[in-house]
């Protein structure tokens, strides 16, 4: 269970092994309880500034003072869903900005490429060094088959490039 | 929020449930008319803020198709299919490029997945229009989701030929699109290249082709987007390639994207990764342990990455 929780912590399990460790750690406290110490090590390992323990019952503690509001709440559940979809989301929009800046304006794609350098290490306009790939991806494509000859345009215009004479 | 998207989609579902029958049939029209209409016409290419133009030909003689596609600007290019086979002007010559062995299987394959085409795009025949002088109809196609492009297409309404075609992103932009600005159909199509003697001299088949192997890789993509199935699974090897590459093709049935996994080479890999793209097509290429991920198709940039980043070895 311990290497589960680290490799879930890890980004390393599939999404039906992550589901099923989650639903571990739901029902078991000892579970739990590695999680937070797990986490612990992480932070020390990192070395940040301040290291805080049990910030779980801390919070909680401090919840039990804080006046009652008689609303109705979304569960938590639903609020964490809703937080890692607009992460992620957030992280597509950057990609596709950058993606759209790269489409307009091919001048400055070198200089937005280094600053996305992360996300795509590469100039934006197909290489002729990948035609081959387009080729064998349009020759089994059903697509093809509905444009006919007019798909292998998007091909050959790198043609005279590609096969050395 | 979430029910909001819920009830859209059903709305949606619902809306275009009466009308789709119609649109059916005419993606079936499509999906024939293509191999069994002869034609000649010259057509625009448009994409990435470039204009390509071409002259076609395409004659059905004795259960064997003919097309012949020549640029009439530009560098010099010319494309001819032949009964399932492709050459293409390379140096002076033509080179045989594609031996479509999978090929006879595919217009089935598009009909038998045309009613499944209505759960990924929202089909509506939007429109009537004229198109190089001929009345077509117009049909969107548009995604339900983000991961694939949005389609419209304007067919001829006698023949269900496509005499045009557009790629529209999610901000409806397009991304690329042909279009026919001349043509004839049906019996006065130009057949006058077919009698040319010099059609079979010019074909040299340099490249021999080798068999496409079908094969079981053990390689599998998680987070393939909905709709999409295997299509096919082989074993091919690729020019300046050491080793055999295996390649796996998805399609949604209107799109299709590959899937190439190869063992790294010695060479500058570093210059092999990233997002690169031309019309609508997106290619994505990263290094992950020993092995280099190619991942191309007519699909969102977004996609290309979700399912690279999804490739793992999972075993036979």
């Amino acid at each position: 269970m311990k290497n589960k929780i680290s490799a879930l912590m890890d980004g390393e399990l599939f999404a039906d092994e992550a589901n099923h460790v989650i639903a571990e750690l739901k029902s078991q406290s000892s579970a739990q309880q590695d999680w937070q110490i797990y986490h612990l090590i992480g932070d020390v390992l990192r070395q940040p500034e301040a290291i805080t323990r049990e910030v779980g019952s801390a919070v909680h503690e401090r919840l039990q003072l804080e006046a009652v509001i008689l609303a109705p709440q979304r569960s938590m559940t639903e609020k964490a869903r809703n937080i890692a979809l607009s992460a992620a989301a957030s992280v597509m929009a950057v990609v596709a900005v950058s993606w759209m800046a790269m489409q307009a304006t091919p001048n400055k794609s070198a200089q937005l490429a280094a600053q996305t350098s992360a996300l795509t290490r590469a100039s934006f306009v197909l290489k002729p060094q990948v035609n081959a790939y387009l080729l064998a991806h349009q020759e089994l494509s059903p697509s093809s088959d509905v444009q006919g000859g007019s798909a292998f345009i998007r091909t050959t215009n790198y043609s005279n490039e590609d096969v050395a004479p | 929020m979430k029910w909001l998207l819920y009830a859209c989609l059903f709305t949606s579902l619902n809306g275009y449930a009466a009308e789709s029958s119609t649109s059916h049939d005419w993606l079936k029209t499509l999906a024939f008319a293509g191999h069994g209409t002869d034609f000649s016409g010259d057509f625009v290419y448009q994409h990435d803020n470039q204009v390509e133009t071409f002259r076609i030909s395409h004659i059905v003689a004795s259960d064997s198709e003919y097309e012949k596609v020549i640029s009439l600007d530009g560098p010099k290019q010319e494309i001819i299919r032949h009964h399932g086979q492709t050459w293409c002007y390379r140096n002076h010559k033509m080179v045989q490029v594609a031996s479509q062995q999978g090929y006879a299987k595919f217009p089935s394959r598009l009909l038998e997945n045309v009613s499944d085409l209505n759960t990924l795009y929202r089909v509506q025949e939007v429109a009537k229009e004229q198109v190089a002088g001929y009345l077509t109809q117009v049909i969107l196609l548009q995604s339900v989701d983000n991961l694939r492009y949005s389609h419209k297409i304007w067919l001829h309404s006698e023949t269900g030929l496509l005499l045009k075609a557009a790629v529209l992103d999610e901000k409806k932009n397009v991304l690329e699109q042909y279009l026919f600005t001349q043509l004839k159909i049906g019996a006065a199509a130009d057949r006058a290249w077919l009698a040319s003697p010099q059609v079979d001299s010019k074909i040299v088949a340099s490249i021999k082709t080798p068999a496409l192997l079908d094969i079981k890789s053990g390689w599998v993509v998680d987070a393939l987007p909905t709709g999409f199935v295997k299509v096919q699974e082989i074993k091919r090897a690729m020019t300046k390639k050491h080793a055999p590459v295996t390649q796996i093709v998805y399609s949604d049935g209107l799109s299709a994207l590959s899937v190439f996994i190869e063992p790294t080479d010695d060479d500058d890999e570093d210059d092999k990764e990233g997002l690169s793209s031309r019309g609508s097509v997106n290619l994505y290429q990263k290094v992950v342990g020993l092995h280099l991920y190619t991942v191309v198709g007519e699909v969102p940039a977004r996609t290309v990455m979700q399912v690279l980043d999804s490739i793992r070895f999972k075993g036979n």
